[in-house]
């Protein structure tokens, strides 16, 4: 009987979503249906959208696996969006001049250490000192963002752009791709993928990825199962800002060629919901992630319709609090 | 003897599950009434039914001879029904009295200086005193304890449900507590006490009511039955003996010297302890509750600090050991709090197997978790103590409590134990799943290990153990024998 409510509560749940949805374009005055569709099936219309999905997938996929990561320690990393952001930045500046191969290689590797070091004080007050990651991420992150624009803006600007950006890469010292038709699908999608599978591989069946799963289910049972809890949480806050900062890089010389104010447009914070939506299994970030990249150019594509960007938003976090929903739907027992 | 309740043929369903079947009770004015049998044997639901907070899906209840059909326990309370549940109904911020009173004020307008004289002169009918303005928070469990069967007595109930009343209480308090009910029930009163301890049965019950599996198995007096009978017809078999051993003398695996360590108040919560347990000897460490075994325990296994004083395992120095190198050196908790320190609740029993063994060579292979090897000991686990489950695969909060612990037990045994740390190894496990542990824990010391158990039940670790250390108030002692009343003496500290 109890499983029988349940899954009614659960289906008006979605029922209700959809409902919601469908007033809040109604509330616009727009064409519900052609509206429905361009979100959906803009990203899919044509070479230019869809490499501007993959465009966006890409640093969803990555800036997802370092949510997933910290999240799985017990961390909130809210400031995957300034290592992002600071691990592009390090990147162009250190693949610049160098260029070519040498240039790609050593950018991506610089801008993780750089993103690891701008994680690193939240990991330490967080492990040694019992400050909340959250608010130091926080913080971090508004440091990030102003560094950047004031770098960009001065030390950093290309004197001859209009506005603060870096100068550009070479085509030939951007990461290239594999031509399907006029479509051309970026080495970075592949290596996020196997970004995603060695993360994966490594969470379910090395020890170490076990040590951080059970730190973060129960710290206390960790520390009688003889983990080192504070150092496990240290690490894990460090490789999560590593991988964002990875994912900033790649971003800038796989995608973008420079960087410039507003080189992210909250991929780190959108990547919150990713590691969320995706669960409990770190495969489902590639999913999770790809439904963030079709809605985020959906929206874009139905501003024509005078629908408000922010419509994406709205459907992500009903989808967000339905997924949430079955997750955790627990039936009680009624008997020890 | 008149009869003054009467159940007959009670059963009652919870949705598909039968919880009682068919089950009477006949209890005498003015004795001590037992109710006996393992968890699950329905006791507790028969006793809620009596006091009429459960309304019984067939049977007829019959109070001083009148039929009775309670709606609520309002009921039984107006006919001088009583019950004090397991888990005590005090307020800690009232003082004794206003718990005393509390729901139960004669008159809208409360006058305490008569309240008082009438609640003095109830304890001293029952010879209990109390500092009545004093805050029920500065009551230990004894005198919360009795202050809830002076509730009773406050509502005029006649007929006190006792469940479990002595769980808490050390065997001096135990035994005070018996004078008391003696008394009440000599003045008339009738008292029906549910418990699993068997002494008190036989030493101060008159009559007793065997349940098992929620159906009616025996009705004696207690003078025609002995306590071996007793537990056979709790657990529907004969139970193997556990015979006093006669242990050769062998070295020290664990030896602890002038261990000082900090309790969470800021006190030393063991001061100054020393004392060894031998290899193949299964050492009790009896102690009410709160008295260091917790920080003891937790200190041996390096989650706490010793502020003073040593400890080494078979020789080697274990305080300068991390607790990853604690549990390859053969140092194993069955832990206190199973649900904060032993287990993952939502994670499966297979996931569960591993904790705390995750770097142990047998575990690993190049790399990675050997899956195939934590699948076979996960399945050993579970077979080891009859652990009910559908798989492996299921999560180890989905079981009962009984059945976690079932599993905590086998997965602290295996792996080649050197020193068992097992803190009330027992908690929810009936009659036979207790002595598999036991026997288990036997086992592991038959190979060379060495076992300390805390139990806060003294007659489960006579019965067990080879030898007892007590710590009262973080002072440790040695029972010079396996003698009731010296341990009883030394868990109070009147030695």
């Amino acid at each position: 009987m109890k499983g029988v409510s349940l899954a009614w509560r659960l289906g008006a749940l979605i029922v209700g979503s959809i409902v919601l949805v469908v007033a809040a374009l109604m509330a616009t005055q727009a064409p519900v249906g052609e509206v429905v569709q361009r979100l959906l099936l803009d990203s899919f219309s044509g070479p230019t959208s869809f490499s501007e999905t993959l465009k966006r997938f890409c640093p969803y996929v990555i800036a997802g696996v370092a949510v997933f990561w910290a999240l799985r320690a017990g961390l909130f990393n809210i400031g995957v969006e300034g290592q992002f952001l600071i691990g592009g930045m390090v990147g162009i500046a250190v693949s610049l001049p160098i260029g070519g191969f040498g240039g790609i290689l050593l950018g991506a590797l610089a801008g993780s250490v750089a993103g690891m070091l701008w994680a690193i004080p939240a990991g330490w007050i967080k492990a040694y000192r019992g400050g909340h990651e959250v608010i130091s991420t926080i913080m971090l992150n508004q440091i990030a963002i102003l560094l950047t624009s004031h770098l960009v803006a001065g030390p950093l600007m290309d004197k001859n752009a209009g506005f603060p950006t870096t100068a550009s890469l070479a085509p030939t010292s951007m990461l290239g791709g594999i031509p399907f038709g006029p479509v051309t699908v970026s080495w970075a999608i592949l290596i996020a993928m196997v970004v995603v599978g060695v993360f994966s591989w490594w969470l379910r069946r090395t020890v170490s990825g076990f040590e951080l799963s059970v730190t973060g289910a129960n710290p206390t049972a960790a520390q009688f199962a003889g983990i080192e809890v504070k150092r496990t949480v240290f690490q894990a806050m460090a490789w999560s800002g590593a991988v964002a900062g990875f994912g900033g890089a790649l971003q800038a010389v796989a995608f973008e060629g420079r960087f410039f104010e507003g080189f992210s447009s909250g991929y780190g914070f959108d990547a919150l919901g990713v590691a969320i939506l995706a669960g409990g299994n770190p495969l489902a970030i590639l999913p999770s992630a790809f439904a963030f990249a079709v809605l985020g150019q959906g929206a874009t594509a139905v501003q024509l319709n005078g629908v408000p960007k922010g419509i994406s938003s709205v459907i992500l976090a009903l989808l967000i609090a339905v997924f949430a929903a079955f997750r955790y739907a627990k039936v009680r027992p009624i008997h020890d | 003897m008149a009869k003054i309740v009467v159940l007959e043929g009670i059963t009652q369903k919870f949705g598909e599950f039968v919880a009682l079947e068919e089950v009477s009770l006949h209890v005498e004015q003015g004795q001590l009434h037992a109710v006996v049998g393992e968890n699950g044997a329905g006791k507790t639901t028969l006793m809620r039914i009596l006091y009429g907070a459960l309304s019984p899906t067939q049977g007829t209840l019959t109070v001083r001879g009148e039929t009775k059909t309670y709606r609520s326990s309002r009921g039984a309370i107006a006919d001088r029904i009583g019950m004090v549940s397991q888990h005590y109904a005090i307020i800690p911020q009232l003082t004794c009295l206003q718990n005393l009173m509390l729901g139960a004020e004669h008159g809208a307008i409360l006058n305490l200086q008569d309240a008082e004289a009438k609640a003095e002169s109830l304890a001293q009918r029952m010879g209990f005193k109390f500092n009545w303005g004093a805050k029920a928070d500065t009551l230990g469990p004894a005198g919360a304890q009795k202050l809830e069967i002076l509730k009773l007595l406050w509502r005029e109930a006649e007929i006190l449900i006792l469940d479990e009343p002595t769980a808490m209480l050390c065997p001096a308090d135990a035994d005070a507590l018996f004078v008391s009910l003696r008394r009440l029930a000599d003045e008339g009163a009738t008292v029906i006490l549910v418990t699993h301890r068997l002494p008190e049965v036989t030493e101060h019950c008159q009559e007793v009511t065997v349940l098992r599996g929620g159906k009616l198995i025996a009705h004696h007096k207690v003078s025609d039955v002995t306590r071996p009978e007793l537990a056979e017809l709790i657990v529907g078999r004969a139970l193997t003996e556990f015979p006093p051993r006669q242990l050769p003398a062998t070295e020290a695996i664990l030896s602890v010297q002038d261990a000082t360590i900090l309790g969470d108040r800021g006190d030393d919560a063991v001061k100054g302890a020393t004392f060894q347990v031998r290899r193949g000897e299964l050492v009790g460490l009896a102690g009410v509750d709160g008295n260091g075994q917790q920080e003891l325990f937790h200190a041996l296994m390096g989650v706490r600090q010793f502020q003073r004083g040593g400890a080494s395992l078979d020789g080697q120095d274990l305080l300068s050991l991390s607790t990853r190198e604690r549990i390859a050196a053969g140092v194993r908790l069955i832990a206190e709090d199973r649900h904060a320190e032993a287990v993952i609740e939502e994670w499966s029993l297979e996931e569960n197997a591993v904790l705390g063994f995750q770097r142990l060579q047998q575990f690993e292979s190049s790399g990675g978790l050997n899956l195939a090897y934590v699948h076979e000991r996960a399945s050993s686990f579970i077979q080891r103590f009859n652990t009910k489950c559908t798989s492996p695969a299921q999560s180890i909060g989905s079981l009962s409590g009984g059945n976690q612990q079932r599993f905590v037990a086998a997965r602290a045994l295996a792996e080649q134990p050197k020193l068992v740390l097992a803190f009330q190894p027992t908690r929810g496990l009936d009659i036979d799943a207790t002595r598999a542990v036991y026997q288990g824990i036997r086992e592991a010391c038959a190979e060379g290990a060495g076992a300390l158990v805390v139990s806060f039940d003294l007659d489960e670790l006579l019965e067990f153990c080879d030898r007892i250390v007590v710590l009262n108030c973080g002072l440790m002692s040695s029972a010079s024998s396996m003698d009731r009343t010296e341990i009883g003496q030394l868990m109070v500290g009147a030695s």
